[in-house]
């Protein structure tokens, strides 16, 4: 019982507590909600985002942030257009995004890593810089170019009723799970994240670990500019704009540390689930536009507040035991 | 053997003045359909104004059904006009108005939600490539809008000549392409040869951005003398600009514009002409389309005319503006100026 009681006491145990209620509450408003399709679809609508919220998990234990990645997968997105346009076949595009997209990132990395930069000035140039080379690639028009099978692989189901996106995503966060779990990696993500210094002098490679992890970073989000290529059918230059709010929200939803070190995946998990269940929620209630956002909003706000709140009262109850 | 073929001569003629007859759907009242008018994305004057004309529509078809609307910030117009027509059809909507902001991003969405068996009709900006889309509910002609805009910029600049530049809303909005196209090809008439294209900006629909623009195609070009906004939000905003500036004496602005927002830049000089067309009667006459096709009562061919309330009757033809896809014309433009402006603001 105790256990029980313990669990539900951490944030996790919080957030299973919300995630519960939503889906009460959803379901009790509306009779779509809990149908296979409608499942589906509201994972579809976001699945972007929330493969590219696992990478950025790493990133942000690692007391780091990467805010260029919706602007990566625009860039990734319009070269994958650009290139199939001018009549390059779509296998060698494909890989050809993937590539520039782990190149991205490194180039992230190094300025990082070896000019020791802060990762937030690096990666908001980066974020313009991106989206400003994939405004630039394709000019102010949308691209249209795709073979069929390539836009069916993102639109029609392959597995059930489950599109190829959704694979894509749940074999990631099993890969993210055990890498952070299981691994030595994974704990050097944490020790890095808790203290730098401490992780340098105990021999991690601090910097190797850093580049592996923007290097991915970039790859994965060119890997979601083309599946959201493939979903759309199209690309224009300002896909994804401001993607990057949404998936740090979820990551700092599910309790990661914005300062590093703290914070799991089951709690992002918990959070992406939240978000995407309230914002569906409440779209099939009729609430859209700037009510959806400011609800979101909200709960951001308190995922920050309430952790906050909690220790100020526990240290002022520890402070008057004393 | 002649009196046959006659006769069945005379039948077919009157199978084919029956039929045509018959293409005249007068919309039966009472049934339900529930529908969702979809705009590019909220807090837009024009839009709020199509849903009045949509609401009239709904209340004079006693439609039981509900009439919804939806839309998107305008921060995530394209990914929320997505979400919100994949949630309709998921709710299992009888039918969505949509004027598009997605371009042909929207398609896959559009096609699932026709494979529901769920009316799609998009209006004020269509689906580029039609996918998806039965009908389109064009304001006005397209090509008519390009030498409606040439027109006006030849009035204003004056037969001198001089440069001008275009402030347009967003890359992807269908309409505004084909506008700015259409007007691009009006230009090469020999009458409009001193007057000269010089560049092409995008506001975005946002005030402030298409206010920045405005500014900056200034700096930009030195001699410019016109300002073109084929957009309510952006014709509005740069003659703010101008007006702001003092510049009203030499940029005038021009473009797509509604009357209670202009009528003070009209009557001071610094938009002199501009044009638009009844976004009331656009809404109203998408809602009678909508709910027709919806109810079964058309079936959304070419050729097939019906009756739009008040406002007449209306035949579904190809769209000459797009390789596939229908549309009904709805048009004419009005254009305003010191004389009528200040009647129709009111």
């Amino acid at each position: 019982m105790s256990i029980v009681l313990n669990k539900l006491k951490s944030w996790e145990g919080f957030l299973s507590l919300i995630l519960i209620s939503v889906i009460l509450v959803n379901s009790l408003n509306s009779e779509s909600f809990l149908s296979i399709d409608n499942q589906v679809n509201l994972f579809e609508l976001s699945i972007e985002k929330i493969i590219v919220a696992l990478i950025m998990v790493f990133i942000i234990l690692n007391a780091e942030i990467d805010l260029s990645v919706a602007s990566m997968m625009g860039l990734s997105a319009c070269t994958l257009g650009l290139l199939v346009e001018s009549g390059i076949p779509m296998i060698p595009a494909l890989g050809l995004c993937l590539v520039i997209g782990a190149m991205g990132g490194a180039f992230n990395g190094y300025w990082i890593t070896v000019f020791k930069l802060p990762s937030l000035v690096v990666t908001l140039a980066m974020l313009i810089g991106f989206r400003g080379l994939a405004r630039v690639l394709v000019e102010d028009r949308s691209i249209r170019v795709f073979p069929s099978w390539f836009e069916s692989l993102g639109q029609q189901p392959i597995l059930g009723p489950i599109p190829l996106s959704i694979i894509i995503f749940l074999g990631l966060l099993i890969l993210a799970l055990i890498i952070l779990q299981f691994t030595g990696f994974g704990r050097y993500v944490y020790i890095i994240g808790i203290n730098q210094n401490v992780a340098l002098y105990s021999g991690i490679n601090v910097s190797r670990v850093k580049l592996i992890l923007f290097t991915a970073s970039g790859f994965i989000s060119a890997l979601a500019g083309i599946l959201f290529a493939a979903r759309l059918g199209a690309v224009r230059g300002d896909m994804g704009l401001s993607f990057e709010l949404d998936i740090i929200t979820m990551v700092l939803l599910g309790g990661v540390s914005i300062f590093g070190g703290s914070g799991s995946i089951y709690g992002v998990i918990l959070s992406i689930l939240i978000v995407l269940y309230l914002r569906n929620g409440m779209s099939l209630s009729n609430i859209t536009g700037h009510v959806q956002t400011g609800v979101i909003g909200v709960l951001l706000i308190l995922s920050v507040l309430i952790p906050n709140l909690k220790k100020m009262i526990q240290d002022f109850w520890n402070q008057r035991l004393k | 053997m002649f009196y046959r073929k006659k006769i069945t001569l005379v039948i077919l003629f009157t199978m084919l003045i029956g039929s045509i007859a018959m293409g005249h759907t007068i919309a039966k009242k009472g049934l339900r359909a529930d529908l969702v008018l979809m705009p590019k994305f909220l807090g837009i004057l024009v839009f709020d104004q199509a849903n009045e004309g949509a609401k009239e529509a709904h209340s004079e078809m006693k439609n039981p059904g509900k009439l919804l609307f939806l839309g998107p910030t305008p921060e995530n117009s394209v990914a929320g006009q997505i979400e919100i027509l994949t949630t309709a059809t998921t709710q299992g909507q009888d039918g969505i108005m949509i004027s598009n902001n997605a371009g042909d991003q929207i398609a896959p969405a559009a096609k699932k939600a026709r494979a529901k068996g769920m009316t799609v009709v998009t209006w004020d900006s269509p689906i580029p490539s039609s996918d998806g889309e039965q009908l389109f509910i064009a304001q006005v002609d397209f090509n008519e809008t390009g030498t409606v805009m040439a027109d006006m910029a030849l009035n204003i600049i004056g037969p001198s000549g001089g440069e001008f530049a275009v402030l347009s809303a967003s890359p992807d909005a269908s309409n505004q392409n084909a506008w700015n196209a259409a007007m691009k090809e009006a230009l090469k008439a020999p009458k409009y040869s001193k007057i000269k294209l010089v560049d092409l900006v995008y506001g975005d629909d946002q005030s402030e951005k298409s206010y920045n623009q405005a500014l900056a195609l200034l700096d930009k070009h030195p001699n410019l003398k016109l300002i073109m906004a084929p957009t309510t939000v952006g014709i509005a905003a740069a003659a703010k600009a101008m007006q702001d500036e003092g510049l009203c004496d030499k940029v005038k602005v021009s473009g797509l514009g509604l009357p209670a927002e202009m009528v003070s830049y009209t009557m001071n000089g610094c938009a002199p002409e501009f044009a638009l067309w009844s976004f009331v009667d656009l809404g109203y006459l998408s809602y009678y389309a909508t709910y027709l096709l919806a109810t079964n009562q058309i079936e959304g061919i070419v050729g097939e005319t019906f009756k739009a309330g008040r406002m007449g009757y209306y035949t579904i033809e190809k769209d000459p503006t797009r390789d596939k896809g229908m549309r009904v014309l709805m048009g004419p433009f009005t254009v305003y100026n010191k004389g009528n402006v200040e009647a129709s603001a009111k």
